[in-house]
């Protein structure tokens, strides 16, 4: 969480500590979005009741969402990439663009979300619907804590003016982020896509 | 504000990030709720002495059940674990203190919230009463419509976030603080076990923390994951859960068997047999430890294939588990052997393990679990590896490092009368509970008729866990008793093998005041005889003013993270209205983030 | 480095004994007054016996014998393993021990032996050879059992409820409660479904438990072919406790049943008058009879109002079943409050008037009848549903 903590020892590996940290949270958000969508592709027919997946899914929207978010993944490397040559301009325009690409997608989210409601699927509509939103709902909730990090640093980096660079708390931030979207990925893949198949 | 804490008093406890404080912390916490574990136990077993009692009613044993299950898993030997995780692993390898130091006083506020709450139920008197398994769909909303449940599914989600955090930051140290030429095969065993524990519980808590967060929307927000009715499956979350609690068995055995793989080479003056092959074993028995979950469902109509290899996948952990087995009984073998207080508990440890994993391997086997499984021959298998096997040799652990910890050793001839009761009273409660097994009586009933030929194994269970008890008494009295008028320990006080053994009893804050470099495994010892096995008296770590080594500050932040954590978890228990308590903890953890990034670490 | 094994404790140890003694005897002493008992209070017996009514290791049909088969088997090699252990750990622990008091700091330390690839090769290698003599057999018990019903095998839709157990014969046409009637020597086939929660169905002595699971598709299924009866010439049935084997909720202990082994032609004269309409003997009996009235909203009784009553509520939408056991051959049970308590007169009106204080939870309500009411409707039930067979 902070970018502090005991980077004062060379780490026997070379990797820092932070970043190490960040993989290994990231190792187990594997498993933990590994079982949402095993329980997502177990459950998403055995609806007893309700809209099932062919009948409420827009695919073109996922998938501008989908591109959205993606591309926020390539404003994150180019903010980092700023960051990393000390370059204040690009690495806060960057950034910007990055938490503006989170905040476009959880408007999609809560786009669709509304939409499905409208359509009848609620939360507790059906098991269906239940697995999806608390998947959907999860990531969504990564992406919320993504946004809220890199714009800490965004609102940091104006409290701190045009010579801090915090290189390693944004690639460890940025780490996360690319993590977000290929889970996204994944999911758009798996629970969005495979129904049309 | 962080410069300006206490280091001594109160304030100064509740605000450390040192990663010995809050070992200790962990320690005494885990052994408070040893005493919520143990009572509920001499309940139970009260009332389980004679045939038809009714020393307490249907509602309050499935209750004491299902509590003394998890506190003694999820609240005693966890985080006794944890206190030795963090109290030993920085100084066994060498390190100032852990990765993140901060993070380590969260997960420690984290486990205590999480372990009060589930507690909690106890003062509102509304015991969950699921069973540590808590198997859907008895706890659903249909079948279980009060809080007791609750407590339980949201207590256990905040405990396993506190083992998430924690197990992160020990991977890191482990892997990036070691002193130099401290390489991989170079660590003391209690650090691989430790590693290994930490990639089991990284990897095995997200499943749990799915299946609860599951459970906790069917009993708050209406959704029907496990309800037949709305087309779930109760299957469904024995899958989930027992993904999670087969690796947590190792989880909690693992760094028992560190701990043991510790005491048996100080007390034989050898080092340990097969050192590599025991690292081998431990990530052998991790890996093997997710692929054995279904073991523990062979009765819900599992296919035939689906048994076999199941049961092939559960008896091949007993190839690594024998080797360990075999590599102390070689440790032993032409040593030295000092019968102190920990060597007997580490001895003890060899022999109930054996015995527990013996009958686990009868359970492997389908046929053979058709009929034990849900009977009291599964109850002895495993106390005979949770309790004669992980607590006791988290006990010789205690006696062991106790002198380290405090600079007093614990007074022995109490541990050792400590150990003789344990030792019979363990016996006398769980090797009679095979015989019940065999007899056919069933787990977690609250009471039996006279006439099922159970009378006679029962009252000597029950008289065997009063003897127990006892013994837990008067290791309490051995703690209090040691910290005033133990024997002072020097910094080597059991002309120990390992890193931690040059510092002095206690260690100072700093930990080293010299950064240590080790050539060998066992470095310490091997500097403390020349070839000819003559005695050398090498350095021990010296004594410098604190104020030249940088350490983190205290902070109140993790304190305050972990009690909006807290709130957040506490808003399902009033449903959709509830959502207002999570958002104020989820408002509490923002400020506390805040205030954590932005203070001087 | 001298540590001290003095016994410094021994006023300590003197307390503790004390302590452990006075303690257990006032727990064990207290608990044995007041409350309410679950079961009949028979003898007590303080007897180490195997001969329990649920003894998983005298198994009478085949396949309880061929589990009993394997669990000899690995006993076996375990208890082979186990000496391989122990001997060598007790040999050390006595072959290599040291005074306390020897001065250990000075001494020259023994050899210091890191491994022996050939040792620990060999235990890798034995403990797989010997899991095979395991493994081998366990497969054989696996794949060696039916996965479908043999052939003519007697159908018995076993349905779980919290606490209490109902068994159909769908070919027979009979509900009953508590008791499954079966032939000697025949091929069964239990469909396995709960209408609540997780139960688990278990005959120890007839094999195996398996899990009682509800949802539709969640039915398990278990066949056997049925013992022989022990005493061919013994009228009345042969019977075998069985029990709940999985936690279902408060009453989870007092959740049992019992198999009735009948010779063929003893269950087939019992298939035949079961659903026979019970016989009013007496006024007390028609008394009783008319009671009755009060309890079919729960429970039925074949050739009675009850079973058109049953029949009209299966057929709303949603159907509603009954909820409580069909008391078609009461009469002839030994138990009730699923075998919990003997059926006798005392404990039947102990159980009418106040269930709870026999079984926690149960949905069954409270009836407070005057003394003339019970004795009317328990000669009803205990009587007039007796069949003959």
């Amino acid at each position: 969480m902070s970018g502090q903590d005991h980077a004062v020892h060379e780490t026997v590996t070379g990797i820092d500590n932070r970043k190490f940290g960040m993989w290994i949270l990231i190792a187990s958000e594997c498993f933990l979005f590994g079982t949402l969508i095993a329980n997502y592709l177990i459950n998403k027919a055995r609806g007893l009741v309700g809209p099932t997946p062919q009948q409420i899914y827009d695919i073109d929207i996922t998938t501008l969402s989908t591109f959205d978010l993606l591309m926020s993944s390539v404003a994150m490397v180019l903010a980092l990439h700023g960051c990393q040559t000390r370059d204040i301009k690009k690495f806060r325009f960057w950034t910007g663009v990055v938490v503006l690409g989170g905040l476009i997608f959880l408007g999609f989210q809560y786009y669709e979300f509304s939409h499905f409601l409208g359509l009848g699927l609620g939360l507790t509509t059906n098991i269906f619907g239940s697995s999806f939103y608390l998947l959907t709902g999860c990531h969504g909730a990564h992406v919320f804590f993504g946004v809220l990090w890199l714009s800490s640093i965004l609102i940091t980096s104006y409290a701190k003016g045009e010579e801090w660079f915090p290189s390693m708390p944004l690639e460890v931030a940025g780490l996360y982020w690319h993590f977000v979207d290929v889970v996204w990925i994944i999911i758009f893949t798996v629970v969005y896509l495979f129904v049309f198949v | 504000m962080a410069k300006n804490l206490p280091s001594t008093g109160i304030v100064s406890w509740l605000t450390t990030v040192d990663h010995k404080r809050i070992g200790i912390l962990y320690g005494v916490t885990a052994l408070f709720f040893l005493l919520f574990g143990g009572a509920e136990a001499i309940f139970m077993r009260t009332q389980l002495a004679l045939p038809n009692n009714t020393f307490l009613d249907a509602g309050t044993y499935n209750g004491l059940v299902t509590l003394h299950g998890t506190t003694m898993i999820f609240l005693f030997v966890m985080p006794l674990s944890a206190a030795f995780f963090n109290y030993l692993t920085p100084l066994m390898i060498g390190a100032p203190d852990v990765a993140f130091p901060r993070m380590n006083a969260l997960s420690y506020w984290i486990f205590l919230f999480g372990g009060l709450l589930l507690n909690f139920s106890f003062v509102v008197g509304l015991l969950p009463d699921g069973g540590w398994f808590n198997y859907a769909n008895l706890t659903g909303p249909k079948y279980s419509p009060s809080h007791a449940i609750d407590f339980w599914v949201l207590g256990v989600q905040v405990v396993g976030l506190a083992s998430l955090i924690a197990a992160i930051n020990f991977f890191v140290t482990i892997m990036n603080m070691r002193c130099k030429g401290m390489t991989l095969l170079k660590m003391p065993i209690f650090i691989w076990t430790t590693l290994v524990t930490q990639v089991l519980l990284i990897l095995a808590l997200p499943v749990i923390t799915v299946a609860l967060m599951m459970m906790t929307f069917d009993r708050s927000f209406g959704t029907g994951f496990f309800d037949p009715g709305a087309g779930g499956q109760v299957i469904m979350w024995q899958h989930l859960f027992w993904i999670f609690g087969h690796p947590e068995v190792y989880i909690l055995i693992l760094p028992a068997m560190g701990i043991v793989s510790e005491i048996l080479p100080t007390f034989s003056r050898k080092p340990l047999f097969g050192y590599s092959v025991m690292v081998y074993s431990s990530c052998a028995i991790g890996f093997l430890g997710f692929a054995v979950w279904a073991h523990h469902m062979f009765t819900t109509g599992l296919g035939p294939w689906a048994q076999a290899l199941f049961s092939a996948a559960t008896m091949l952990i007993a190839v690594p588990t024998g080797v360990k087995i075999f590599n102390w009984v070689s440790t032993l073998w032409g040593g030295h052997i000092r019968f102190t207080t920990p060597m007997l508990f580490a001895l003890s440890f060899i022999a109930m393990f054996t015995l527990g994993g013996l009958s686990g391997i009868m359970h492997s086997s389908p046929p053979i679990d058709y009929q034990h499984q849900d009977t009291y021959f599964v109850v002895a298998h495993f106390h005979y590896v949770l309790y004669g096997g992980a607590v006791m040799a988290l006990f010789g652990g205690i006696f062991y490092w106790f002198p380290k910890i405090t600079g007093r050793y614990m007074d022995e001839g109490m541990g050792k009368l400590q150990f003789w009761m344990y030792m019979i009273g363990f016996n006398l409660t769980f090797f009679p509970m095979h015989f019940l097994g065999l007899q056919g009586m069933p787990r977690r009933i609250f009471t039996y008729a006279s006439d099922q030929g159970w009378n006679l194994w029962n009252l000597v269970a029950s008289a065997g866990a009063y003897i127990t008890a006892a013994g837990g008494v008067l290791f309490f009295i051995n703690i209090f008793y040691s910290l005033k008028w133990g024997k002072k320990a020097p910094h080597d006080c059991w002309d120990g093998r390992t890193l931690e053994w040059t510092l002095s009893s206690p260690p100072p804050e700093y930990n080293f005041a010299v950064d240590p470099e080790v050539k060998a495994l066992d470095d310490w010892w091997l500097r403390k005889w020349d070839k000819d096995g003559k005695r050398l008296h090498p350095e021990v770590q010296p004594e410098i003013d604190p104020s030249t080594k940088h350490l983190p500050n205290p902070s109140f932040w993790p304190m305050i993270l972990a009690f909006g954590i807290l709130l957040l978890a506490c808003g399902p228990f009033f449903n959709a209205k509830g959502i207002a308590l999570s958002l104020v903890g989820v408002l509490v953890m923002l400020i506390a983030t805040y205030g954590w990034s932005f203070e001087e670490a | 480095m001298k540590n001290s094994g003095v016994f410094r404790s021994r006023g300590v140890s003197w307390l503790m004994h004390k302590l452990c003694f006075t303690l257990g005897s006032m727990l064990v002493t207290a608990s044995a007054f007041g409350g309410n008992k679950a079961f009949d209070d028979g003898d007590y017996t303080v007897k180490a016996t195997l001969s329990s009514p649920m003894n998983t290791i005298a198994g009478l049909t085949e396949w309880a014998q061929s589990i009993n088969h394997v669990y000899g088997i690995t006993s076996i090699v375990l208890v082979l393993v186990f000496f391989a252990v122990s001997i060598p750990l007790i040999y050390a622990i006595y072959k290599f021990r040291v005074s306390e008091d020897e001065d250990l700091i000075n001494k020259k330390p023994p050899k210091q032996v890191h491994g022996n690839v050939v040792l620990e090769f060999a235990w890798t290698i034995v403990p797989v050879i010997l899991l095979l003599f395991i493994a081998i057999p366990t497969w054989e018990g696996i794949f060696s059992r039916p996965v479908k019903p043999p052939e003519g095998a007697l159908k018995i839709k076993v349905i779980g409820h919290q606490w209490w157990w109902e068994f159909q014969y769908p070919e027979l046409g009979i509900t009953t409660a508590n008791e499954v009637h079966l032939p000697e020597n025949t091929p069964v086939f239990f469909e396995l479904s709960s209408a609540d929660v997780i139960h688990s169905f278990w005959i120890p002595q007839f094999g195996g438990k398996k899990d009682v699971l509800p949802g539709a598709d969640a039915v398990n299924q278990m066949f056997f072919t049925t013992p022989k009866l022990a005493n061919p010439e013994k009228a009345g049935g042969e019977y075998y406790q069985g029990q709940c084997v999985e936690l279902c909720g408060l009453s989870h202990a007092l959740m049992r049943f019992e198999a009735v082994l009948h010779s063929k032609q003893e269950f087939d004269s019992w298939a035949k008058v079961h659903n026979q309409p019970p016989v009013i003997a007496s006024e007390l009996e028609k008394k009783g009879e008319l009671l009755f009235a009060q309890c079919q909203v729960c429970h039925t009784i074949s050739g009675t109002p009850s079973e058109d009553l049953e029949k009209q509520m299966l057929a709303m939408d949603p159907p509603a079943p009954k909820q409580g056991p069909n008391l078609t051959s009461f009469g002839d049970r030994r138990t009730l409050g699923a075998g919990t308590r003997k059926n006798t007169y005392e404990n039947f009106a102990k159980w009418v008037r106040e269930p709870q204080s026999i079984k926690q939870g149960a949905t069954m309500t409270a009836f407070n009848l005057s003394d003339d009411d019970m004795q009317a409707i328990a000669a009803y039930l205990r009587f007039s549903t007796a069949k003959n067979y």
